[in-house]
């Protein structure tokens, strides 16, 4: 059809009122892409109808305004649940796409986390292990480091008289040493090269005083290190011999069991 | 912004509001349900405001199709019967004449010189197919004309409101 012919069809006023069929609807929107200018007739069409309608118009209540404006304008809760049902459909598959996303991103990086979480949390179980070892290896060296240094100390003071008490008959490859210091009379002993101590015995130090045994402390062996340990003080001494006695010590020397001595 | 929103919408409303009250009437013999849909109908003008595309068509054109399909639908959802929408419209008539006849009615609403061109037969394949929504067939049956009739019918009646835009 020509744009003449298409006008004068009466198909415009047709799909204008709304009654075109689905072919007639369909040829006019093919006119309408072919010839612009024929939405201009269309336009004037509607624009009369519309005129017509406005013509006929009975006008409503004033209070339905009244009452669009309340819930349009004023209250906007109101119309939000109003329109509820209609905005769920969109709702229903926006949203949850949204969250899915969210979601799957928290999910990850959940993961990613507990997978750090137990790889530090090995390592730092291992880290406090080692820790513990090496701090348990640094007391270690430190005990023994104070106890040389207090060796040390006794043996390089200007003061110290070493004594050596050589082996007995009964332990002839026995010996210990003692300093003792000639300034305050404080005796310490060297048991390094005493011999192993029987179960349930334990060496006995004596200053022989103006003839007298006299007991001069026991010497602990119990802890395995033999270090130079403090005793009794003499003032004044004659001898000194060590003893091998029942644990505790005894108040008198058993002589049969004298293992070193030394005269001063 | 809203206020702004606020300003635009009494303008759609005082402007169409009436005509579409008229079409709703046309279809509903009730003021109370027609209010009613009436403003529903333009809460859901209002929402769906945004989708409204100018490139098809005029913005009453738009608004008409909301209200009667909501019309329409308020009717079937209501236990109305095709029947009785018929009947309805035919009643609508008595109801907005207020018994009156027709020359009085628009004499009343001061509009008489619009439509009184138009005659009655040409003025209700126009109301039957633009404000109630009827198909060709529908008017051809309920107006017991042939189908091609109803077309020129309507060819002219839409040429004789275009002349009274011009004019």
């Amino acid at each position: 059809m020509t744009k003449e012919e298409f006008i004068s069809s009466g198909l415009l006023e047709l799909f204008a009122t709304g009654i075109a069929s689905p072919e007639e609807t369909q040829m006019v929107q093919n006119h309408l892409a072919q010839f612009p200018e024929l939405q201009q007739e269309l336009n004037e069409i509607e624009m009369s109808l519309e005129n017509y309608a406005l013509s006929q118009s009975v006008p409503p209540t004033a209070s339905v305004k009244e009452k669009l404006l309340k819930e349009l304008f004023s209250n906007e809760e109101k119309k939000e649940s109003k329109e509820a049902p209609v905005v769920s459909i969109n709702k229903k598959y926006l949203i949850p796409l949204f969250y899915k996303s969210i979601a799957a991103a928290v999910f990850i990086l959940l993961i990613g986390s507990m997978i750090l979480n137990y790889s530090y949390f090995n390592k730092y179980h291992k880290a406090q292990d080692a820790l513990e070892v090496a701090e348990k290896q640094l007391q270690q060296k430190e005990k023994s480091n104070e106890a040389m240094s207090r060796d040390l100390d006794v043996v390089t003071n200007k003061y110290a008289m070493p004594v050596v008490l050589n082996g007995t008959a009964h332990a002839p490859d026995a010996l210990a040493k003692i300093f003792w210091m000639k300034n305050t009379g404080q005796v310490y002993i060297d048991p390094t090269n005493l011999p192993q101590v029987p179960d349930g015995m334990q060496y006995q130090l004596w200053g022989i005083v103006d003839g007298k045994p006299v007991s001069g402390g026991m010497i602990e062996t119990s802890k395995g290190t033999y270090h130079i340990q403090k005793m009794k003080s003499f003032g004044k001494v004659d001898a000194f011999a060590i003893t091998l006695e029942k644990a505790g010590g005894s108040p008198t020397p058993t002589m049969d069991q004298m293992i070193v001595s030394a005269k001063m | 912004m809203q206020s702004g929103d606020q300003s635009a919408f009494e303008y759609l409303y005082d402007h169409y509001s009436g005509a579409l009250n008229a079409v709703i009437f046309k279809l509903i013999n009730d003021q109370q349900l027609a209010e009613d849909i009436l403003q529903e109908a333009f809460v859901k003008i209002w929402n769906n405001f945004s989708s409204y595309d100018a490139s098809k068509g005029r913005l009453f054109t738009w608004m008409l199709n909301i209200t009667r399909n909501l019309t329409i639908d308020t009717i079937r959802s209501k236990g109305y019967k095709k029947q009785s929408k018929i009947q309805a419209a035919e009643s609508v008539v008595s109801y907005t004449s207020n018994n009156i006849d027709e020359n009085n009615k628009f004499d009343s609403i001061g509009i008489r010189q619009q439509t009184l061109l138009l005659k009655e037969d040409q003025k209700q394949v126009i109301d039957l197919a633009y404000f109630e929504g009827f198909t060709q067939e529908e008017i051809s049956k309920k107006l017991g004309i042939p189908l091609g009739t109803v077309k020129t019918r309507m060819r002219t009646a839409i040429s004789v409101l275009r002349k009274l835009l011009q004019a």
